[in-house]
């Protein structure tokens, strides 16, 4: 096997790896903001309802 | 939004610094091609260092303050790292095959230490997972942190102090820092690798960063969920008990 293999192979991962990554980080932090969000959205309406006492 | 411009510019100068360490730098006279996995390979470690030593660093920081915000950068620095070391690990055994005759070889020092590093990281991302207190994790895993640090001076320097496959520094050595052992074009061209992946670094630790504050915030709120349900189960037992005859 020639030099150049190990060398497509080495940049291959590296920044295939780093892409994957990283597109995986955002795909994870627009979730988990998703969810927050929807929380705070439910959050808000239970505490309303609880300052008015139902 | 300018997370978004430094993600877009980091691409770009990965791309630029790829195009010129595979097409127009020469190949080394010695090493031929496989020469052109060093610029990926020492920017690579370069940068675990520094998200260990950010991870380090921050640990101290919130043992000193008590701010979850600086244990968000830890774990931030904790996981990049694991990225980049494990990446350095590859490109040096994309690297070994063809000029040492070998992928790997546990008698040389930095190739075990740099495997240790990794373990140990890997290691403080599990211990993370022990606990649900925030604080208390925290502090636990900024010990834990500061503990694996300590590898990360013995990673480099173990080239100097000890004998073994791994070559010796190049240029991180401080005598060689204004007159390299290797030509211009080629330590320019590490520079620029160098430079694109602090780049990439810099836009994976804030996108780290803000997840790890994110999924906070949703178990804070989960666990203030728990608390206020025991709390209303407890109050209506409360008054069902009074009520009773």
């Amino acid at each position: 096997m020639s030099a150049l293999w190990f060398v497509i192979a080495g940049y291959g991962v590296i920044l295939g790896g780093l892409a994957a990554y990283a597109i995986t980080l955002v795909r994870r932090l627009a979730h988990a903001r998703e969810v927050s969000l929807r929380i705070r959205g439910e959050a808000e309406p239970a505490a309303s309802s609880a300052d008015l006492g139902e | 939004m300018k997370t978004r411009i430094l993600g877009f510019a980091a691409l770009l100068a990965v791309l630029a610094a790829t195009v010129n360490g595979l097409f127009v730098v020469p190949a080394d006279l010695n090493q031929g091609d496989a020469q052109r996995i060093m610029y990926p390979h020492v920017a690579s470690a370069w940068l675990a260092y520094l998200s260990f030593g950010v991870t380090a660093m921050a640990g101290i920081g919130y043992l000193v303050r008590r701010d979850l915000r600086l244990d968000a950068i830890a774990l931030a620095g904790a996981e990049v790292g694991v990225i980049f070391t494990a990446f350095a690990i590859w490109g040096g055994m994309m690297w070994g095959r063809p000029v040492w005759g070998v992928f790997w070889q546990w008698e040389d020092p930095r190739l075990t230490t740099t495997a240790l590093l990794l373990a140990l990281y890997a290691g403080y991302l599990l211990f993370r997972r022990l606990t649900d207190d925030p604080h208390r994790r925290a502090a636990r895993a900024a010990v834990v942190g500061l503990i694996a640090a300590i590898d990360i001076p013995i990673v480099h320097f173990s080239v100097i102090w000890w004998r073994g496959l791994h070559q010796g520094p190049t240029i991180g050595d401080p005598g060689k820092i204004l007159n390299p052992s290797a030509p211009p074009l080629f330590v320019l061209a590490l520079m620029s690798m160098l430079a694109a992946f602090t780049l990439v670094w810099g836009y994976l630790m804030i996108r780290r960063y803000q997840l790890a504050r994110t999924e906070w915030q949703i178990e804070e709120h989960g666990r203030l969920g728990r608390i206020s349900v025991a709390r209303r189960s407890f109050s209506t037992e409360s008054v069902s008990e009074e009520a009773a005859p």
